[in-house]
């Protein structure tokens, strides 16, 4: 038989490691990207990537790291597969250091390591504060000299719609929309890798990038692929406010020693400088002394939240508390964190060097994705494997900062080999499979754009649906969740998916519609949306970032289950699956001491 | 209290091959606006100052933090970021057009392509052996991470290009960004290894003797990198690498002929 | 599309030699022209005795030609090629260098015509020869003068901006501390050399000697 042929669909972190493992193994793989590839989401990754190197002489271990990785996801993560993952985290540094990332350095020459959130460990290896970038591009860089070699060919400015199923549910292929021809059209493969990353748009404003609206997720969700865990949304404590998106202020700004604190007197109308010490409360350092500053994500957010809406001690004008690095060497500042500190300055119009910076908490990430076996990153749909942020193995309830980066590298490199190992144990190749069912589904889709297109009667204006989507989202999903708001948010989402039948694509043109292409994704954002909030109305305990008042505690004997989404012609059903436990025992989750 | 308004006109040209014609749009004001704020304005209430019914506007844009080089355009007359254009900080009204130095698809949205095809041409990457654990990567002095790290911010928005005046129809010079990285690899110590093919690359038209000197990229890159000092050190590179490969026999890298 | 990379080494080549050229000889030959003609200052006899010398040189019409005419002409007609495949954007963009950049277009333009005129009525009308009172004649009349003080700014702005150009583009100033020092130096050359040239053609145009104080006792 002739090779098989993989494709990957995602161009960011994880699916450039896939490709390159596919196109290592010398099987010639397809990339689709919607934006050329070093344009992707994982450029605003900041702080840096976890590896235990214990390069600090603290006795720091890949056990630690993995057992930091399990407590902070409080226990809803599989174990296996993480542990793998922390064990392979420093041979993956060593990776993408011989690929030329210009990681910062200690005086030895070797790779320099800062604190992150959610552990005590010097263990986050960091290119300035602009480390997702520094990864990606190197991994594009190798992307780029398979592509000049003749391995990977890349289709970029091209969309996902479907997959092409055969009648035996396997997947034999892609469907796929030219954003500037807006033609659609099937491509045949043996195995399809998705790596389509985070949903933020789903919320609305988040620290996410445009493109990431979870649509390619949904799409397969509504194909028969499981999701898992929709409802664990982690919100990123410190982001600067937006009306376009709200920007991510990196955790390292608090690995670096940066302090969290709001003045002791509500509404203070003082500028920050000229408060003094004694009437500043530094609340995470007082309510969390072993962390302090670096608590995980869920933590400093409730506490954020608490600070604001329930002390009413947020700042004065502002729903915000200070995020101050002030009193860090101006040096250090430069040569750590310029990249973040830059986009505050130019965004904001203030020098975080010598004023606090105002942060809030954002939407930032899902824990929750397509569900992924423990093994290969396979989802349930045969030939359609997942990884990085649009799967949901590695997190549990919470992801603790500078992990994302080592699970899309990891899950990536464990996506590619996997895939082509089962495009060659198939007995049937793509070859075989009848033309007809490439032209159905190309049908299919067709069908939906040309709906789309003719549908001159429509009333509803697709941008205003979104924004209300984004914000019945992060009004009732996002930090603290109430049964009753839950609830009336799947009326509000019923009530969108009614308008969306309406919706009117004011550009009728065929040529690089946007307006067709946003509107088509937010169809599917309003089903994944549902999926979301289901998960959290069922789920009646608090874990990890999904925290309800009216449950304040972790079930683990009703709830230390994954919660699995499945889609039947319309209807969403919850099932739930286990949690593989079997390396580490179960313990309470708290930052007030070391654990 | 009537809501404070601003002006923003659009160059627009529906087709490469067709008209190009300018829209004026009245947007409200708020605090905080940048111009994405204002094209998503425009998508939600797609009509023109006088009342007529238009379209969304076309442009590119992803991270909306200045990292992904996405939404670069004309911005009353300089090529930047758009979504770091503070409407307050921008005289009004606002003129947006888009880049002139790459091949139009449709309103503010332009194809790229070039440029990565030339990062593709001048081999910037480092070669490794593959993914397989083998160790380490070379030891590096900090003092030299510092270096090359602000060569590898580059986000190939293509501002450089867009602002320099040897980029035209005549003259397909590579650009200031592209020899940055060039650059940037030969500074690295397996990327140096490989450093006369990135070299042989940059000899010949549109490469680095294309570069005059005008020194308008420097002030214009959005993540101020230092591509004047960038030009000027491979050119020394590339002239060293021509001296050297003319008199010592026989050539060992490159043949010259990087075909991608 | 498609740049670059043709196997062809010829374009890097002619590129390297016209900023050499710029520099060795033509900037060597106007700095010692400028050096020559200065004698002019001192007085009729020394600048007859330097420039006879000078036009007696043997070979004359071959080292000319290869030392000057043939440098020239290609530092000039390359110099167009690569003005024109350049596309100014100064209105757009007027910041220094890029002025620079555009000027630099310009006054090679101006010198271009000025030697080409300074050539055929010094060089081709007097049949290589010519005397201190040949000159002042030519430079009493004041459109002549106007157009060699034009030519000369023009020329001495080329070579002291060329020099900064050829350190950044031969790679000599990389930093951009050195290539602000490079500036500095090209600015230094120009200027001195605009006003050496201008203060021999007025000295020429009056008939004066300001340098002539302190040899007169040395003489030849």
């Amino acid at each position: 038989m002739s090779a098989p042929k993989i494709i990957v669909v995602g161009g960011g972190l994880a699916g450039l490691m896939a490709t390159i493992r596919v196109a290592e193994a010398n099987v010639p793989v397809d990339l689709f990207s919607i934006v050329p590839v070093k344009r992707s989401h994982s450029v605003c990754a900041q702080g840096g990537i976890n590896a235990a190197k214990n390069l600090k002489g603290e006795g720091d271990s890949t056990f630690k790291h993995f057992d930091d990785t399990i407590y902070g996801g409080d226990f809803l993560a599989n174990q296996p597969l993480v542990k793998s993952m922390c064990e392979a985290a420093p041979s993956i540094i060593d990776l993408l250091d011989r690929m030329g990332v210009m990681f910062n350095r200690t005086p030895e020459g070797l790779l320099d390591f800062r604190r992150f959130g959610g552990t005590l460990y010097h263990r986050t290896a960091f290119a300035g504060a602009t480390t997702g970038q520094q990864l990606l591009y190197a991994l594009d860089e190798q992307v780029r000299r398979h592509e000049s070699e003749g391995r990977v060919k890349k289709y970029e400015g091209w969309t996902f719609l479907s997959a092409v199923l055969d009648d035996g549910g396997v997947c034999r292929g892609i469907c796929a929309m030219d954003l500037k021809t807006m033609e659609i059209k099937t491509f045949p493969c043996d195995a399809a890798i998705f790596c389509t990353g985070g949903i933020g748009s789903i919320f609305g404003r988040s620290t996410n990038s445009v493109v990431c609206t979870g649509s390619a997720q949904s799409a397969l969700f509504q194909q028969g692929a499981y999701y898992a865990n929709g409802e664990f949304i982690q919100v990123h404590p410190t982001a600067i406010p937006g009306e376009d998106k709200n920007r991510l202020m990196s955790e390292s700004a608090r690995g670096e020693g940066g302090r969290v604190w709001v003045p002791k007197t509500p509404q203070d109308p003082r500028p920050p400088r000229t408060i003094p010490e004694n009437e500043r409360f530094y609340f995470l350092e007082e309510w969390y002394p072993k962390y302090g500053n670096l608590v995980p994500r869920d933590v400093a957010t409730r506490a954020i939240h608490k600070i604001v809406y329930e002390m009413k001690m947020g700042l004065a004008g502002d729903p915000a508390v200070y995020l101050d690095v002030t009193h860090i060497p101006r040096e250090t500042l430069e040569r750590k964190l310029e990249g973040i500190l830059e986009i505050y300055q130019k965004f904001v119009g203030v020098d975080p060097h010598v004023e606090p910076m105002k942060v809030f908490p954002a939407m930032h990430y899902t824990m929750g994705g397509l569900w992924v076996d423990n093994e290969n990153q396979a989802t349930n749909l045969p030939g359609v494997f997942a990884a990085g942020e649009c799967e949901y193995q590695y997190h549990g309830a919470n992801r603790l900062g500078a992990n994302s980066l080592v699970s899309c590298i990891f899950g990536g490199g464990i996506a590619g080999p996997a895939a082509v190992r089962y495009a060659k144990g198939l007995e049937s190749r793509y070859e075989n499979t009848s033309a007809a069912v490439y032209e159905r589904e190309r049908v299919r889709q067709q069908d939906i754009s040309d709906t789309l297109l003719n549908a001159h009667t429509g009333t509803e204006n697709p941008m205003t649906i979104w924004r209300e989507l984004g914000d019945v989202m992060t009004e009732n999903v996002t930090v603290i969740r109430y049964n009753a708001n839950l609830q009336k948010t799947l009326v509000k989402l019923d009530e969108l998916s009614d308008r969306f039948t309406r919706v009117n694509v004011q550009d009728r043109t065929q040529w690089s519609n946007q307006s067709l292409n946003f509107v088509r994704e937010l169809g599917n954002m309003l089903v994944l949306a549902k999926v979301i909030t289901m998960g959290a109305l069922a789920r009646n305990e608090t874990r990890g970032a999904h925290y309800k008042p009216e449950f304040p505690n972790r079930d683990d004997a009703n709830w230390l289950k994954t919660t699995i989404a499945r889609y039947n012609g319309g209807d969403i059903q919850l099932a739930y699956e286990a949690v593989d436990i079997s390396q580490l025992p179960l313990r309470e989750r708290k930052y007030t001491a070391a654990k | 209290m009537a809501d404070k308004t601003f002006i923003v006109k659009i160059k627009r040209q529906q087709r490469p091959d067709e008209a190009v014609r300018w829209e004026e749009f009245e947007l409200r004001w708020r605090p905080h606006m940048n111009v994405i704020i204002c094209l998503r304005d425009i998508a939600e209430r797609p009509f023109t100052r006088e009342g007529k019914e238009s379209s969304a506007v076309s442009y590119e844009a992803n991270c909306l933090e200045e990292v992904c080089g996405a939404c670069a355009m004309v911005i009353n007359g300089k090529p930047r970021q758009a979504c770091t254009a503070l409407v307050d900080d921008l005289e009004k009204p606002i003129r947006l057009e888009p880049l002139t130095k790459f091949p139009l698809i449709r309103d503010l949205q332009v194809d790229r392509s070039k440029m990565f095809d030339d990062l593709k041409r001048t081999k910037c990457w480092i070669p490794i052996d593959g993914t397989y654990d083998i160790g380490p990567g070379p030891r590096m002095a900090p003092e030299k991470q510092e270096e090359a790290y602000p060569l590898s911010r580059c986000i190939t928005c293509g501002n450089c290009l867009e602002i320099c005046p040897k980029v035209n129809a005549d003259d397909q010079f590579v650009g200031a960004a592209i020899v940055s990285q060039v650059r940037l690899f030969n500074m690295h110590p397996t990327g140096a290894m490989h450093s006369a093919a990135r070299l042989d690359a940059l000899m010949g038209p549109g490469g680095i003797e294309d570069c005059d000197n005008a020194q308008n990229c420097v002030k214009i890159c959005p993540k101020g990198i230092p591509l004047t000092e960038s030009l000027a050190s491979v050119n020394g590179q590339v002239l060293r690498h021509a001296i050297k490969s003319f008199f010592t026999a026989p050539k060992t890298i490159g043949s010259a002929a990087p075909e991608g | 599309m498609a740049v670059a990379a043709s196997n062809s080494r010829t374009s890097y080549i002619l590129d390297k030699l016209q900023s050499l050229s710029g520099i060795v000889p033509i900037g060597a030959f106007l700095a010692e022209h400028i050096w020559s003609n200065s004698y002019a200052l001192v007085s009729p006899a020394k600048y007859n005795d330097v420039s006879s010398e000078l036009q007696q040189v043997p070979w004359r019409i071959f080292v000319e030609t290869a030392v000057l005419w043939l440098p020239l002409l290609f530092h000039s007609l390359y110099g167009f090629y690569i003005w024109w495949k350049g596309k100014s954007n100064i209105t757009a963009h007027p910041w220094m260098s890029n002025w620079m950049y555009t000027l630099q277009r310009w006054t090679g333009l101006i010198a271009f015509v000025f030697i080409a005129w300074h050539l055929y009525t010094q060089r081709y009308e007097g049949h290589g020869v010519t005397s201190y009172a040949d000159v002042q004649q030519f430079l009493t009349n004041p459109w002549n003068l106007t157009f060699y003080i034009i030519g000369l700014l023009a020329a001495s702005f080329h070579l002291g901006n060329g020099v900064w150009n050829f350190a950044c583009k031969w790679g000599i100033a990389v930093s951009v501390r050195s290539q602000r020092a490079f500036g500095l130096l090209g600015a230094a050359v120009g200027v001195s050399f605009a006003l050496a040239g201008i203060a021999i053609v007025i000295g020429l145009h009056y008939g004066a000697f300001p340098l002539g104080g302190y040899v007169t006792g040395g003489g030849q």
